[in-house]
């Protein structure tokens, strides 16, 4: 069981969490002020901190964070501009609450010079509230100061400016869902009456609508209370707590100054401008305190945009420039604030597929109108056609950009794992968190939570040393896990590092030996041995513990990794670490193909992957013959002749000495228009193609298109017959039939009608790329017993 | 005001809540259908909440608009409890028993 | 007539200790000792609020109010959750769920007597 101090642990870490991406989003929004996102997040942080912090009864938090919460408020509804001045101010608020919540996890009252620092940027905060600080006199106990910040009731001497009401001002705005939720509006209001006397109130019912339009479980009512308590804010506060979600509410102490209310006027919506008429009747102000207020604002607003609205209030009031020109800033906040709630709507995530699917058909009918419209060749249509493609394409990123989300949340449940399993490992571990803003695809984040998992728990249970270990090595006692991730052409690379002992390379390899993965005698590279743990049943823990398993798993991770079209690599050193790199496509609906042509099939080759695509002449391809891998501008290229690794059968081929020179023929006039220059003679031709090994001399010799991909870091060639340019296409996983062939990793379906198979480059990189790190240690080999 | 013919009379009896509020709508909706003056009687109301009062607010909206007269009578505990804690009383203009001076 | 509360949760002492504050403020008070227990219990009566606990065997506490609000006759009872963690999460769950109000866990029993007046009154 769980007990408070637990709980306060969790608010700890997310305090210093929030504060992290506060302190980021700080940074970011002088840069893009006009980003609601960016502006979300700081608000959001300072909100979930006050939530937080009052669910723990620590006040003064409470009571400091909700002094920026309004400021930060008025931000968003475009009353307070974002300068430098402004985000210096809340980099000092955010340097104080990390302090607080320092104070909070040694469990100590914040000290004379902390509150007095905080008392500061209280001052300081107010101004941007259109509040003079508070006069401060004498020396007061810490929590009561800034518990009564916001409150100030001001029982005793009552300065000029307050209103002469004995009275809280209460004001209630619900959500329509309030009540769908449970909650019944009265019963907060009747609650009230179990601590004070409802003095006055006025049920807003003017937006019920007639019966015949009302959603009967909907809210609509309104409250403005004048209420009569001994209680303090925090109480009448805390009767609203399980709606803070579903109401707007305003609470506002007896003999606020009137600019308060000003305030209060200035945060309602236009349509119940009637409200400073409301607060007369509920005794709140006096009509001469209303009528005071507004005299003494006329001096200071401008006059320019009384018309429109000013009919109304002038019919009741003495009315000021001030107030029109308030609730004017009122209208456009209201609309602002709509508008970025209409930026974040929940949606379905089915619906979201549905439609990201649909768009992949559009996606394809559109090919398939650009080929038709190629084909019959009318100028007009075939711009019409590329306009259309291209808006299409657009649809497609914009509806793309729709199912990314942060990595960040996937991230942060990673602290609690850290906390849990060093404490049963006994480690002191740390989690270190990078590029939390990273997004992708949100089916891809919800499948790379357990392969993560199950790597860091790898990576703390057999990377980090103990303790003792570590300081014998000179490392601090306390380990490091990095959660790392970013984007790298098309994917996105999420990194699981530890600085721990490293993989045992040697281990490794001779318990791959003694299971018979691999043969005594074959010559392995580095990268080829860490990948010796991603095979199934490999354990190389000397004490299997009961956290990170008996070695099952790793090849588990390796299998969800790659059914998400991703790869992982290891990068380890010895002493120093290890870093595992999973790759993951950062969609899986959708990609750039390129498409290319082997006899009569047709390939497609994820855009972001093919680096360049080059002709062999004459000379490369018969300087790379009987080899795998060829001379490129003097760089070593492994390459994959597709044609024989899915064995497709080619026609135009000759396949014995006697039709050697009808292929010969067929292959001159479809190359005709090609600058090649050299065919080989009859008897060298038939010569060729009568020895086996040589006969595909024949094809290459009249060039061969070669597509140079690069994964991950390794380049590869990729031997095809026809280049057929860029294409977008929509994947297609493979039916349980084909799962799991080699070298395919979906298909699609052409504009044609025709299929297209999508390879799997990362498979064929690893392929090649495989062979060639065997090749270089076996002639580094070579070179040693030489 | 005094009873008038036609009358077409709905009680509204045990709760008259969020619970019973879509079925209490279609019911004064009907019951205004019927009849150009209609009394709805609450004398049977064991517990109101919000979504009561709403419809209560809402059907008489509705009658307005209409051109028709609703009046709501026999206001049960619970309703001249929940009237008085939000001072609509005024609103519906119906004559309440006033149980106690206040 | 007295107000009706469920409290759902698999600490016996922690539900007679609730059971006895509700009482003596004048509630009607249901016990279950999980969410499955409590389930069965959902007989059509009328009940003003439901507290539960989250974490608890057979079924916990999100999943339970989830599968009660599917009952019309306690589509709209008021849910306090007990929870342990302030985790936004589970919160996210059993709001979706449709349980809005949280006590943190350990509290008094006046804590969740004023918890519980605020939603309904005795």
């Amino acid at each position: 069981m769980m007990n408070m101090d637990d709980a306060l642990n969790t608010f700890i870490i997310e305090g210093r969490e929030l504060l992290e991406q506060m302190e980021e989003a700080l940074l970011r929004i002088e840069q893009m002020p006009d980003d609601a996102d960016t502006l979300n997040a700081i608000f959001r942080a300072a909100h979930t901190i006050k939530g937080s912090a009052g669910l723990f009864g620590i006040d003064h938090m409470v009571s400091f964070t909700h002094v920026a919460e309004s400021v930060l408020d008025k931000v968003r509804g475009g009353l307070v501009p974002i300068d430098s001045e402004l985000v210096a101010l809340f980099l000092a608020v955010r340097d104080h609450l990390s302090l607080l919540i320092d104070g909070v996890a040694a469990a100590t009252e914040p000290d004379v010079e902390t509150t007095r620092a905080g008392e500061k940027l209280v001052d300081k905060l107010r101004t941007y509230l259109g509040q003079k600080p508070p006069v401060v006199s004498g020396p007061q106990t810490p929590v009561e100061h800034v518990a009564d910040l916001e409150a100030e009731p001001g029982r005793g001497a009552r300065s000029g400016d307050g209103v002469h009401t004995d009275n809280w001002h209460i004001s209630l705005r619900f959500s329509p869902d309030v009540l769908r939720n449970g909650m019944d509006p009265l019963a907060f209001i009747r609650y009230l009456g179990t601590f004070g006397r409802i003095a006055h109130i006025v049920t807003l019912a003017d937006k019920v609508p007639s019966l015949s339009a009302l959603d009967p479980e909907a809210s609509y009512l309104g409250f403005e209370i004048g209420f009569h308590t001994d209680a303090d804010k925090a109480t009448i506060e805390g009767a609203f707590e399980f709606v803070r979600d579903d109401a707007q509410i305003y609470i506002l102490p007896p003999h606020s100054k009137i600019s308060q209310y000003q305030d209060l006027i200035e945060r309602l919506p236009p349509e119940e401008l009637l409200l400073g008429e409301i607060l007369v009747r509920c005794g709140t102000l006096s009509r001469a305190e209303l009528a005071d207020a507004l005299r003494r604002q006329s001096g200071q607003g401008e006059t320019e945009s009384q018309q429109p609205i000013g009919e109304m209030l002038v019919e009741q009031h003495s009315v000021s420039p001030r107030v029109v020109e308030a609730a004017l800033d009122k209208q456009k906040q209201v609309k602002e604030q709509r508008s970025s709630e209409g930026s974040l709507i929940r949606v379905n995530a089915d619906k979201l597929d549905e439609h990201i699917n649909l768009i992949g058909e559009l996606i394809i009918a559109t090919a398939g109108a650009s080929l038709i419209a190629q084909n019959v060749n009318i100028p007009e249509l075939n711009e019409a056609a590329a306009r259309l493609s291209r808006l299409v394409e657009e649809v497609r990123d914009s509806a793309l950009t729709l199912r990314m989300v942060q990595i960040g949340a996937t991230f942060t449940k990673f602290q609690r794992i850290v906390r849990d399993m060093s404490a049963e490992l006994g480690k002191d571990i740390r989690l270190d968190i990078n590029g939390a803003e990273t997004e992708l695809d949100k089916t891809v984040v919800e499948k790379i939570g357990d392969p993560l998992t199950h790597l860091m728990r790898n990576a703390m249970d057999h990377g980090i040393e103990p303790a003792e270990v570590r300081l014998a090595r000179g490392k601090p006692a306390q380990g490091t896990i990095g959660l790392n991730a970013y984007h790298d052409s098309g994917s996105i690379v999420i990194e699981v590092s530890d600085d721990g002992g490293g993989l045992p390379k040697q281990r490794i390899l001779a318990k791959a030996i003694e299971r018979g993965l691999v043969g005594p005698e074959q010559q392995l590279s580095d990268s080829e041995i860490y990948d010796l743990i991603f095979e199934p049943g490999f354990s190389t823990a000397e004490q299997v513990s009961n956290l990170s398993g008996r070695g099952v798993g790793m090849d588990v991770v390796r299998r969800n990794i790659t059914a998400l079209r991703g790869s992982v690599d290891i990068q380890s050193r010895e002493g120093a670490g290890v870093t595992m790199r999973i790759r993951l496509p950062l969609t899986l609906a959708i990609i750039d193909g390129f498409l290319v042509g082997v006899g009569g099939s047709s390939f497609v080759v994820p855009l972001d992957m093919v680096v360049e695509c080059v002709e062999l002449s004459a000379q490369e391809t018969e300087a790379a013959q009987g080899r795998d891998h060829l001379n490129l501008r003097g760089e070593v290229l492994p390459f994959i002749r597709l044609k024989q690794l899915f064995d497709i059968s080619e026609p135009a081929v000759a396949s014995n000495a006697g039709e050697t020179e009808d292929g010969l023929e067929a292959d001159k006039l479809s190359w005709r228009n090609r600058s090649t220059s050299s065919l080989l003679t009859q008897e060298g031709a038939a010569a060729l193609a009568s020895d086996p090994e040589l006969a595909f001399l024949l094809n290459p010799v009249k060039r061969e298109n070669v597509v140079v991909v690069q994964y991950a870091g390794h380049r590869a060639g990729l031997v095809v017959d026809r280049l057929m340019g860029e294409f977008q296409t929509v994947i297609r996983p493979l039916g349980q039939v084909f799962h799991g062939l080699d070298g395919i990793s979906g298909f699609t379906i052409l504009g044609n009608g025709n299929v297209a198979l999508i390879l799997d480059v990362a498979g064929l990189v690893r392929r090649v790329s495989g062979r060639e790190g065997r090749r270089n240690s076996k002639a580094m080999s070579y070179v040693s017993s030489e | 005001m005094t009873t008038a013919a036609p009358l077409h009379c709905l009680a509204i009896t045990g709760e008259f809540t969020i619970f019973t509020a879509a079925a209490w709508r279609e019911q004064m909706l009907a019951a205004l259908a019927a009849a150009d003056e209609i009394e709805m009687d609450l004398s049977q109301v064991s517990e109101i909440d919000s979504a009561g009062l709403q419809l209560m607010v809402a059907a008489k909206r509705e009658a307005t608009e209409q051109g028709k007269v609703l009046r709501f009578s026999g206001h049960s505990a619970a309703v001249l409890d929940t009237l008085d804690l939000t001072d609509l009383s005024a609103h519906f203009g119906d004559p309440v028993l006033i149980h106690s001076a206040d | 007539m007295a107000k009706n509360i469920m409290i759902v949760d698999d600490s016996a002492s922690l539900r007679q200790v609730v059971g006895i504050a509700l009482r003596g403020a004048g509630y009607d008070v249901v016990e279950a000792c999980d969410g499955k227990d409590a389930l069965n219990k959902l007989d059509g009566r009328k009940l003003h609020l439901i507290i539960s606990d989250v974490n608890m065997p057979n079924m916990d506490g999100i999943s339970f109010v989830k599968a009660a609000k599917q009952l019309p006759a306690y589509k709209f009872t008021p849910v306090i959750m007990l929870t342990t963690e302030a985790g936004n999460d589970m919160k996210q769950q059993g709001q979706a769920a449709g349980a809005k109000a949280w006590v943190v866990k350990p509290f008094q029993p006046a804590q969740m007597l004023t918890a519980v007046s605020k939603l309904v009154l005795p």
